[in-house]
């Protein structure tokens, strides 16, 4: 059996002063991919950004663990550096921050060439970060972030949200790359991608998904059957 | 007089002129470098460049003794009053374009306080003529062991109808350093101006007092980056006249207080029918000493003018913050690179040497305020 890369355990986590999640218990292995699916404010982006640590969300109760480390404490400068990346949904803009300078400061303007042609995001090395990006430019971004960042655990907030047609296999394909190939230390990497529509299906193999509802993890299950469940029933647990 | 002024720069003025935008001078169309209190160094490469110290173009030219005093009021304050009614001839530079030439390279006109306590008075006269266009580097520095000294520079410029200019000026100066700049343009029908200033590195008191007017069809854009390191006062006093039908200006100014404090006060007063007026004016602060006020003004007198301001203070984000450094950069690099995209300073634009002292100076703010 391969080895845990991420683990919660009876995580609960606060924003706003508002309980979001409650007592999470997740455990991805290395080389799996997870899907994430639940109806709006169902607690997926919360979850992502509480692993990743993002000020907004506080852990009050339970333990995140990621590669034995726990790292429910550290920032998030921290859990990136042990290989944890995200691509966020609704991301900042930053302007003047040029995504070549976001490559430099990262030290990473030979991936940067390499998959801005693949993501059709060549002629952007100029642009200012999210700035005037349409909606699929801002999630071509997102995944050309994870791979100048060598992430070895990515998670996905709604990849394919805003993604026009001419790009979506684009999209599916770049994260079907990154997850299956290995990180500069040979380790596979792993991931958790949160989905509605499901395309991300036809560009990876997902092993395992999660139904969300209500800030709780209530069913989880095979991918493909999950997801025609869903389109089938709407968001209710599976009966068995 | 002349052969002194063709004597090369000695390798130490270079130097400490590169980090404000100094080159080599065989690219450039014209080169003056004014030292302390007299005009140390001019070289010319291009005949339709004319650069003189202004007591000489006093001398030479009848018609210029009409522009001299011509924008800044001799009793605009006791300040210039004094410098009006000094004895002494004045100091400064003369640089004319004739009309209709089109640079293929840049002007560079520098002036270097020397002496520790030096006090520095300059009236500089800039003349593009009708249909000509020049793009001007102008840089103000400290010499490596100067800290402390007063510069107060007179600058008037004139745009004649139909001239293009595009500058770009920086400042180098040190923590025990007074300045005071009286910057008028007088942008003619037609003409273009399109300004940029960055002004980042460690001053005491920095006062700039500008007045700029626009004539028919005429623009005057500008970009203006400061950066209020602790012990630093910066006052900026700004006002855009639209006079002429058709007249425009875009005015950006970037604040960023790392401790000290910037008073920007801006006005533009719309008097020409069609005339077109914004004014930008954002700000950020670093840490919780120092402050920033941005006042900015709109004042119209044609009805049919349009005007309009935005203005912004704040921290850096804490959602950029955390977008970056969940991203692998800590705390430090991502400020850095947030605050360097406010300021919007791309490396084309800025010598390396400015660069870095502006980084080493945000990440001392920065660590300030943790």
């Amino acid at each position: 059996m391969t080895n845990e890369i991420l683990t919660l355990k009876g995580v609960s986590v606060t924003a706003g002063g508002q309980q979001v999640l409650r007592d999470i218990d997740l455990t991805i292995r290395e080389g799996e991919l997870h899907v994430l699916l639940g109806p709006n404010g169902s607690g997926k982006s919360s979850l992502l950004g509480a692993i990743m640590g993002l000020p907004a969300y506080t852990v009050t109760a339970g333990e995140i663990r990621f590669g034995g480390t726990r790292i429910d404490g550290l920032s998030p400068d921290k859990r990136a550096a042990l290989g944890l990346g995200m691509a966020f949904q609704r991301p900042p803009s930053l302007n003047g921050v040029t995504l070549r300078a976001f490559s430099d400061a990262l030290r990473a303007n030979g991936t940067f060439a390499r998959e801005a042609a693949a993501l059709d995001l060549s002629g952007f090395g100029e642009r200012e970060i999210n700035v005037g990006f349409s909606g699929g430019e801002i999630k071509r971004w997102e995944i050309l972030k994870l791979f100048l960042q060598d992430a070895r655990f990515m998670m996905f907030d709604e990849p394919e949200s805003g993604v026009d047609l001419e790009h979506i296999s684009a999209v599916g394909g770049a994260i079907g790359r990154l997850v299956t190939t290995t990180d500069d230390d040979d380790t596979p990497r792993s991931g958790l991608v949160i989905t509605h529509t499901g395309f991300i299906l036809d560009h990876i193999h997902a092993d395992r998904a999660h139904m969300m509802i209500g800030g709780r993890i209530v069913h989880s299950g095979e991918a493909l059957p999950l997801f025609s469940h869903i389109k089938q029933s709407g968001y209710t647990v599976p009966a068995g | 007089m002349a052969t002194e002024l063709t004597t090369p720069l000695n390798e130490r003025e270079r130097a400490a002129l590169a980090k404000v935008g100094y080159a080599d001078e065989a690219g450039r169309a014209g080169t003056c470098v004014i030292t302390d209190h007299a005009v140390r160094h001019i070289s010319v490469n291009d005949d339709r460049v004319e650069i003189l110290p202004i007591a000489d173009a006093l001398a030479r030219y009848d018609w210029v003794q009409d522009l001299f005093f011509g924008q800044i009021r001799e009793d605009e304050n006791d300040e210039v009053r004094a410098i009006a009614l000094s004895p002494e001839p004045p100091v400064g530079h003369f640089i004319r374009v004739r009309a209709d030439a089109k640079l293929d390279t840049p002007i560079q006109v520098f002036c270097l306080l020397e002496t520790p306590q030096a006090r520095q008075v300059l009236h500089n006269l800039t003349i593009v003529e009708e249909g000509a266009e020049a793009s001007i580097i102008s840089g103000s520095a400290v010499a490596e062991n100067v800290h402390t000294g007063q510069h107060i520079c007179l600058c008037e410029t004139y745009l004649r109808e139909g001239a293009v200019c595009h500058s770009l000026s920086i400042e180098q100066w040190a923590e025990s350093v007074d300045v005071t700049c009286y910057d008028r343009s007088d942008i003619a029908k037609d003409a273009h101006v399109e300004a940029k200033a960055v002004k980042i590195t460690p001053v005491r008191n920095h006062r700039s007092l500008t007045h700029i007017s626009v004539g028919e069809n005429g623009t005057a854009n500008d970009q203006t980056v400061v950066f209020a390191p602790e012990g630093a006062t910066r006052v900026m006093d700004s006002e855009y006249r639209l006079e002429g039908k058709g007249a425009r200006s875009e005015n950006l100014t970037r604040m960023v207080a790392g401790g000290g404090k910037i008073d920007n006060r801006a006005m533009i007063v719309g008097e020409g029918d069609d005339c077109y007026g914004f004014l930008g004016c954002d700000g950020l602060k670093l840490s919780r000493a120092g402050e920033i006020q941005s006042v900015p003004a709109l004042k119209a007198i044609s009805e049919k003018a349009q005007l309009s301001h935005e203005a912004s203070i704040g921290m850096i984000s804490e959602e950029k913050l955390a977008y970056l450094e969940s991203s692998g950069m800590d705390e430090e690099q991502a400020s850095q690179l947030i605050v360097q995209g406010f300021l919007e300073l791309k490396e084309q634009e800025m010598p390396e040497q400015v660069r870095e002292t502006m980084i080493d100076m945000i990440a001392a703010a920065r660590s300030g305020s943790m």
